[in-house]
């Protein structure tokens, strides 16, 4: 039997990670009282306070059961959503609506204790049949992946606050998808109309959201674990970077999150009331050589192009240097990640003694750019180091996501093709032969499902870290770089997310000092 | 008279229909898929294709255009892709931000364009009148998104007078004007400034006319004369031009919406665009192509009042 960490390791994960930023000024908008604050050792906490904090990804509606894409479960899930378990900020599975847990020795019967006296912001009450409600509902949603709680065979309730989740076969994974969007709770009255409305346990209540320009989010006072450190918080949403980095300039938001103004970011990091924390995301961002084409067939081509890239040079350009240069499909926060960057170094002489080896002159080929600022910086170094090499690209430019999607992912028709793959834990890809870079290995499939029948940590990761060397030896892709989280906050604001885990930013830990 | 008010008012229903037509089948074979926009990258093709039944968009596109097309024109724009919610108050939203935006700059425009303009006329062989002329030259030469950065990073960054994007409605009053000033600034330089090299030449052209001659032999300076004959009859091509100019502050409001973050028309075009959300794009596109309509139709109709010789032409 496996056991639950205890919840003391939660509080301590979230006291280290969090986003410390001394203060000095204060953000909060609203009048206080002495009731209302506390010394934290960095100035007065507000805890009347509002925070306002801009944003990229714009939600195109409230509904992540039906809409693809990260923007709305990363404003709603862990704020107003909650799950039976979290994933914190160092990336480990905590309890969260599930007190506690108890894994059966074949790895099939998941056993969950639930919290008590939890209820959802309408007021209604949750219990084990919103675990059932919620698991059962999967097969409604069309968007975010609920392929990935397939194995979910059915949930059976035990008593009021217990649960049982039984697996058709084992899934090493199935407590990370709990964790993430797939394993929000939902109260069955208010699933009609998601797509408008937010009902769930969280710390914040769902105020407001006005399309595309802000989300207003006010703290839930009956919540039933640590109550949010602010009254409320606005997302503001930016669709261009630069508007942002001005909107904290001038004081029109105390923070900003997964900025892209990179090339303002040096500035940032001058100025004194000013504080960036550089994390990571779950983001890869990956070239994929698409092996019907004759050339890019031949694994000594494909190495040839591997060893031809100077990837530094790459983030150089795409990030102005920040994030990591990667060697293989798994992200820094993974744990079963491994340092491959080193493996195929940048050496353009390598590289031409491999394409003379391969024998195959006068190498063309296309490659798929998304009309997106980083993958167009990338592809420009790219073409560069491999026209040093004798190897002609031309880059085509095409829409996203509406042209590249259908081009490269539905068509199969390229290339090269690159793209910030941002879902984490995406080397399942890798195990699928009909994914869209066609990388078909017996062996990476056999790993990868040994990996998920794993029942014990070390067990997944050891099959996860072969299966990694196993992808990076067969160079299906170019994997480039893992791009930075970056957070921007006024003095003052402290417990923003400093790494982004692909799940919802957690905002009840931020507070504003004065 | 009337019946060029019913020339004009047909054209214009004629128009109307056709670009109606144009635009939706020219969406109709925009690449890109609505469904596949909605669910994401890793949604599987079946999930995809139910998307596509459930929104209607697998149905022929002449099907389509007729449902869409009586609902536009009866009040009912459908509901959006993205948002699920009904497209009609989304639209009219927007285009009151627009609206108020677009008339900032026009007023801007004109502000700027018609003393620049008359002053580089008058004085057009002067130094001062070359200068006039220098400026308005500088005004064409800088693109309005260009304009709005550099109006952000002096006024909003440097200086911190105004905000640096965002909106706020009318009924916020000083704060209403405080987040309306800099994009319609934006705005308006580049127009004005165009405008102003038309109101240069309107003027200059005047000025040679015989009935010009006449006034000043009549004992009239030539500042009064300018006045009282000379700017009326110069207004004709400014109010033509200031008219097509509408249809061009439009298309620059959705630059300048982008990069001052103001929720109107222009910037739901974009997002609607990327989500290929067809309902919303076309509701916008119809919308802006009837206000540049209605616009040049009402100059058509203003042009006899402020001209009386066009009357009879007409």
């Amino acid at each position: 039997m496996r056991t639950v960490p205890s919840a003391g390791a939660l509080t301590a994960a979230v006291a280290i990670s969090a986003l410390t930023l001394t203060a000095c000024d204060a953000g909060a908008d609203e009048a206080t009282t002495p009731a209302d604050e506390s010394d934290n050792g960095n100035g007065t906490e507000v805890s009347e306070a509002h925070v306002s904090i801009g944003m990229f990804a714009v939600p195109a509606n409230l509904d992540y059961t039906t809409t693809g894409g990260a923007a709305i479960f990363e404003a709603l899930l862990y704020n107003v959503y909650e799950g039976l378990v979290r994933i914190d900020a160092e990336g480990e599975i905590q309890p969260l609506l599930a007190e506690s847990w108890e894994i059966s020795d074949d790895g099939l019967e998941y056993t969950f204790q639930l919290q008590q006296g939890v209820t959802f912001h309408d007021g209604a009450e949750f219990d084990a049949e919103n675990v059932k409600f919620s698991l059962e509902r999967l097969d409604e949603w069309s968007a975010n992946t609920p392929e990935l709680l397939s194995a979910v065979e059915s949930v059976e309730i035990v008593d009021d606050h217990e649960v049982t989740v039984v697996l058709s076969e084992p899934d090493y994974d199935a407590l990370f998808w709990l964790a993430g969007p797939l394993g929000t709770m939902f109260d069955p009255d208010s699933v009609e109309d998601l797509a408008t409305e937010a009902n769930g346990t969280g710390p914040f209540e769902f105020v407001s959201y006005e399309n595309a320009v802000r989300m207003e989010l006010q703290r839930h006072d009956d919540y039933w674990g640590e109550p949010a450190g602010v009254a409320s918080a606005e997302l503001v949403y930016y669709e261009d970077a630069s508007a942002a980095a001005n909107a904290i300039r001038t004081g029109g938001v105390d923070a900003i999150l997964r900025s892209e103004a990179y090339d303002q970011l040096e500035s940032f990091e001058e100025e004194p009331d000013i504080d960036m924390v550089v994390g990571s995301t779950q983001g890869v961002v990956v070239m994929a050589m698409n092996d019907d084409h004759e050339a890019l067939a031949d694994p000594e081509v494909r190495t040839a192009i591997q060893h031809a890239i100077d990837q530094e040079s790459v983030l150089a350009a795409a990030t102005a240097g920040y994030g990591e240069v990667l060697g293989g499909p798994s992200v820094p926060t993974d744990p079963y990640y491994t340092d491959f960057s080193g493996t195929y170094e940048y050496d353009p002489d390598t590289a031409e003694d491999l394409l003379d080896s391969a024998g195959i002159d006068d190498i063309s080929l296309t490659f798929n750019v998304p009309n997106r600022a980083y993958a167009e910086a990338a592809a420009q170094v790219i073409q560069d180091n491999l026209r040093a090499v004798g190897i002609e690209v031309t880059l085509e430019t095409q829409e996203f996501p509406a042209v590249w999607v259908e081009e490269n992912m539905v068509n199969q028709d390229f290339d090269l093709a690159v793209i910030n793959h941002v879902e984490p834990r995406n080397m399942a890809n890798f195990a699928n032969p009909d994914y869209y870079w066609g990388y078909d290995s017996a062996e990476a499939q056999d790993l990868f499902a040994e990996a998920a029948a794993a029942t014990d940590d070390q067990e997944y990761v050891t099959a996860m870290q072969e299966l990694t060397e196993h992808i990076v030896g067969d160079t299906p892709a170019v994997w480039l770089y893992n791009p930075p989280n970056v957070g921007l906050a006024t003095s003052g604001i402290s417990g923003l997310p400093e790494n982004d885990l692909g799940v919802g930013i957690d905002l009840s830990d931020v507070t504003v000092s004065e | 008279m009337l019946l060029t008010v019913l020339r004009r008012l047909g054209i214009f229903i004629l128009t109307v229909l056709v670009a109606s037509a144009v635009v939706f089948f020219l969406l109709g074979v925009l690449p890109g898929d609505p469904a596949r926009a909605q669910l994401g990258l890793q949604a599987s093709e079946e999930e995809v294709q139910a998307l596509r039944e459930q929104l209607g968009v697998d149905r022929p596109l002449p099907v389509r255009y007729v449902e869409w097309v009586t609902g536009f024109f009866t009040g009912d724009m459908g509901v959006s892709y993205a948002s699920r919610s009904p497209v009609g108050p989304q639209v009219f939203d927007a285009l009151q931000v627009s609206l108020l935006l677009v008339l900032g700059g026009i007023c801007v425009a004109v502000l700027i364009a018609l003393p620049l303009g008359i002053l580089s006329a008058v004085r057009h062989h002067r130094p001062e009148g070359t200068l006039f002329s220098a400026i308005s030259q500088l005004g064409i030469s800088i693109p309005n998104f260009l304009a709005g950065l550099l109006l952000i990073a002096i006024f909003a960054v440097a200086l911190g007078w105004l905000p640096s994007g965002g909106w706020a409605a009318p009924a916020a009053g000083v704060d209403f004007f405080r987040h309306i000033a800099l994009p319609a600034l934006a705005l308006g330089l580049v127009n004005g400034a165009i405008l102003a090299r038309y109101t240069r030449a309107a003027v200059l052209e005047v000025m040679r006319e015989d009935f010009m001659r006449t006034a000043r032999a009549k004992g009239l300076t030539p500042g009064s004369a300018l006045i009282r004959h000379g700017l009326r009859n110069a207004l004709v091509p400014v109010v033509t031009v200031t008219s097509i100019e509408f249809a061009n502050l439009i298309i620059g409001a959705v630059v300048i919406e982008t990069v001052f973050v103001i929720p109107g028309l222009g910037s739901n075009l974009i997002r609607a665009v990327a989500n290929r959300d067809l309902v919303m794009i076309q509701s916008i596109v119809m919308c802006v192509v009837i206000l540049v309509l209605v616009v040049n139709l009402l100059v058509d109709l203003l042009r006899p009042i402020i001209d009386p010789r066009l009357r009879s032409a007409s």
